[in-house]
């Protein structure tokens, strides 16, 4: 510690350098961080929505393709399952140019509050949700994105069913990440029926089980239970139900670790750049302060020390600026149709920590290099080659 | 006077170290802009080269793409009359039913995905001019056959003509491979119509149709007469529209890369900015004495300027020549990249650097170098001649 002057001011004597390679640094960092709260997006949205004691059930060919909505009865019937919910996509649009800018299903209004029950619903809201025939449960991302407050009427109109359908928001999904809309199946079948259409299929089956250790036993008996009957099914744990449903991002996502891992490269020879050229500019005086008897090993660890601190600080500045930027793009991004959670941005305290890590690390790698040769190098060779 | 050419290139050649350094940080910042821009922008190319101009799309009023979107068949038999539509040899117009339809696809390593499946009849082909099959043959009806989209047969099957395939709730033979020149065609597989309905389990067999404007007919209003049929609630609108408009998603995404690609330009303009500086500290002696020799202020500028622009050109040309092989090698590797659209379906795009993206990085490379020059070689040509010399 009692060298950390004598780093600092080496630091400081050319300003100018230090500033333009910390601001490289910095943007660098920035620019990892981003780019991690993508995939990072999709970690946050599983934890944050996924349990393993819940269970989708859907038919075997895809999730386009309906089942009986008879089938949420037998679901709920198989033991351990302590409730069913029916999910139909209704594909709803506040304005249909701008097409479908959140998921919305019709749900079952006596089950939803079990089945989700880890949402930590308010009981007044799900009490409101059954009791308005037209109420919504709508999650946080989409309130935030159109300003809607409980108590609010919204109207959607399909771009699936020919039906244009007003809500009356009962309250919030309570998960800041959600996007979803709930609405009651029931509001959803009448106005089914004054077309004309009887609607008797559901496009998937939610269901919470009881214990996390029946869970792969009540799966086997369900997927059992509907064998050979006109719509077979496929159960899965919530967690690689949306694994499956956004697989098709693993691409994009691959795509974004290699420019992450560009961008770190970039910060490396950035930091190696000036590293070398502050360590070659004091040969001369290295070697007099080892010639008055400094061993080399401190003078390796101070500079070495310098490009560390240099890229820590511009570390962090770089992480400050990243909360700053992710929170801007989420209010602008939203829920994005060809980045689904990728568009969350989600910056968490882990992502933090490893960005000044890795800036920290960067730092140590950076000087080792050229540090070790100016310390390493023979007084006599120096003073010599430059006087 | 001007300075030789080969002055600041020699000089990028006598500090190898930081010279290379630098490259590479530029270098790294058009890969990874590159690979970005032609990531999104081969995106919005599968989907803009998407249909013809001549040809419609006919959907319930009220939907946005062929998957969310019933007819009664009622309709599609009044509307093969309806005055203005292409007609074949034979006089059968140009009107192609299609059922669309999205099962799981199981890639490779076991990951599903949701693929568009299109029901279409024999006189489909005729309509959809630019899809060709380029192996195999076009399915019969009511065998239960399928043509695979080149990306689909990449990325899902890799099995050649005569194998059977497990999609939706019956296995279908293999027959034939189609190819639309790189558009969203190639991410589907068509099937007769009447197969996918009995499979799908629906009764009314048609979702849309593909209708194709006659020679000199007037599309708008074609469109009208289509629209204002009271019977049926239908709406037409061109191909080319119906596209262009998925592919409007795609262009928050291009901002988004825009955006992430400027920030990483200005870090590597405070980069570029530091070996500038570096190089002219290094010869302020020369400066001198180039000054004192005559050179003007100007002529001292601009061969800095000279050798940042250099410095950035070769970071230019590195980048390109990594990006595009790793572009090509990342889609190989990965079976074509998958995105997810508004019809709920995977369209697998092919990873590739066109001009367009080569002209961004050149435009981000140009500007990093002027800016990371600009302030070293105007300090290089403002020192005064003497004191240059004194402290060289």
């Amino acid at each position: 510690m009692k060298f950390f002057p004598f780093i600092w001011r080496n630091l400081m004597r050319n300003k100018l350098r230090s500033l333009l390679t910390g601001g490289a640094i910095a943007l660098a960092i920035a620019l990892v961080c981003i780019l991690r709260t993508m995939p990072a997006g999709f970690d946050y949205f599983l934890e944050q929505l996924a349990t393993n004691t819940r269970i989708s059930v859907h038919n075997t060919a895809g999730i386009v393709y309906s089942m009986p909505y008879a089938y949420r009865a037998r679901v709920k019937a198989v033991p351990g399952v302590v409730d069913a919910v029916s999910w139909t996509w209704f594909g709803g649009a506040v304005d249909k140019d701008d097409g479908v800018t959140f998921p919305s299903f019709s749900v079952d209004a006596d089950s939803i509050g079990v089945v989700f029950g880890d949402l930590k619903f308010a009981p007044e809201t799900l009490e409101d949700f059954r009791s308005h025939r037209n109420g919504a449960l709508v999650g946080r991302q989409t309130l935030k994105k159109y300003g809607w407050k409980p108590g609010d009427e919204v109207t959607l109109s399909s771009l699936v069913w020919p039906l244009e359908l007003t809500f009356r928001i009962s309250g919030e999904i309570p998960a800041d990440v959600d996007p979803r809309f709930w609405f009651q199946r029931e509001y959803f079948e009448q106005a089914l029926r004054e077309k004309g259409v009887s609607f008797d299929q559901a496009g998937m089956i939610w269901a919470r089980v009881d214990d996390a250790e029946k869970v792969p036993a009540v799966m086997r008996q369900i997927d059992e239970m509907f064998r050979n009957s006109e719509a077979e099914t496929t159960t899965e744990t919530e967690k690689s139900f949306f694994q499956n449903f956004f697989g098709n991002l693993e691409g994009f996502i691959t795509v974004i670790l290699i420019v992450t891992a560009l961008v770190t490269l970039c910060i490396v020879f950035i930091a190696a750049n000036t590293a070398s050229m502050a360590v070659r500019e004091r040969l001369r005086e290295l070697a007099v302060l080892k010639a008055i008897g400094f061993h080399w090993r401190l003078l390796f660890v101070t500079l070495v020390a310098e490009a560390a601190l240099l890229s820590t600080v511009a570390g962090s500045v770089g992480a400050g600026l990243s909360v700053g930027l992710t929170s801007m793009l989420r209010t602008a991004a939203g829920w994005n149709q060809q980045l689904g959670p990728l568009s969350g941005f989600v910056m968490t305290n882990v992502l933090i920590v490893q960005a000044l890590f890795l800036a920290f690390f960067i730092g140590i790698l950076s000087g080792v290099v050229p540090s070790f040769g100016a310390a390493r190098r023979s007084v006599a060779a120096t003073l010599r080659e430059v006087f | 006077m001007a300075l030789p050419l080969a002055y600041p290139l020699r000089s990028l050649v006598h500090r190898r170290l930081r010279t290379g350094l630098t490259v590479a940080v530029v270098a790294l910042v058009v890969i990874a802009t590159t690979l970005f821009l032609a990531l999104v922008s081969s995106l919005r190319r599968t989907l803009v080269s998407t249909g013809s101009p001549e040809n419609l799309i006919v959907l319930r009023k009220g939907s946005d793409n062929d998957g969310s979107s019933q007819l009664p068949l009622e309709a599609y038999q009044t509307l093969r009359f309806v005055d203005g539509i292409a007609k074949n040899g034979e006089g059968e117009p140009l009107v192609s039913p299609e059922l669309v339809v999205q099962p799981f696809f199981f890639r490779p390593d076991g990951g599903r995905e949701n693929v568009l499946v299109r029901g279409v009849e024999s006189v489909s082909l005729a309509v959809h001019d630019e899809v060709k099959i380029v192996e195999g043959r076009m399915v019969e009806p009511s065998q239960g056959e399928a043509v695979l989209g080149r990306g689909v047969a990449l990325r899902y099957a890799n099995r050649g003509i005569g194998s059977e395939m497990k999609f939706g709730r019956r296995t279908w033979k293999v027959v034939g491979i189609l190819e639309s020149g790189g558009s969203s065609f190639e991410s589907e597989v068509w099937v007769d119509a009447r197969d996918l309905a009995a499979d799908a389990k629906r009764p009314i067999p048609y979702s849309g149709m593909r209708v194709k404007v006659a020679p000199g007919a007037d599309r708008d209003a074609l469109i009208r007469r289509i629209g204002d049929d009271p019977r049926w609630a239908l709406e037409a609108k061109p191909e080319t529209e119906y596209y262009a408009k998925q592919a409007e998603s795609a262009n928050t995404l291009y901002g988004l890369v825009v955006g992430l690609a400027v920030l990483a330009g200005i870090g590597a303009v405070f980069g570029a900015t530091n070996t500038m500086y570096a190089s002219v500290q290094a010869r302020i002696a020369e400066i001198g004495t180039l000054r004192a020799l005559g050179f003007s202020r100007a002529s001292v500028l601009i061969a800095f300027l000279v050798e940042s622009v250099a410095l950035a050109a070769l970071g230019l040309v590195v980048g390109v020549l990594v990006a595009w092989p790793l572009g090509l090698a990342v889609s190989k590797a990965l079976g074509g990249i998958g995105f997810g659209a508004a019809t709920f379906s995977t369209n697998v795009i092919t990873l590739r650097v066109g001009p367009f993206d080569v002209v961004v990085a050149a435009a981000l490379a140009a500007a990093i170098g002027l800016a990371g020059g600009l302030a070293p070689a105007w300090r290089a040509s403002h020192l005064r001649p003497v004191e240059a010399l004194r402290k060289g």
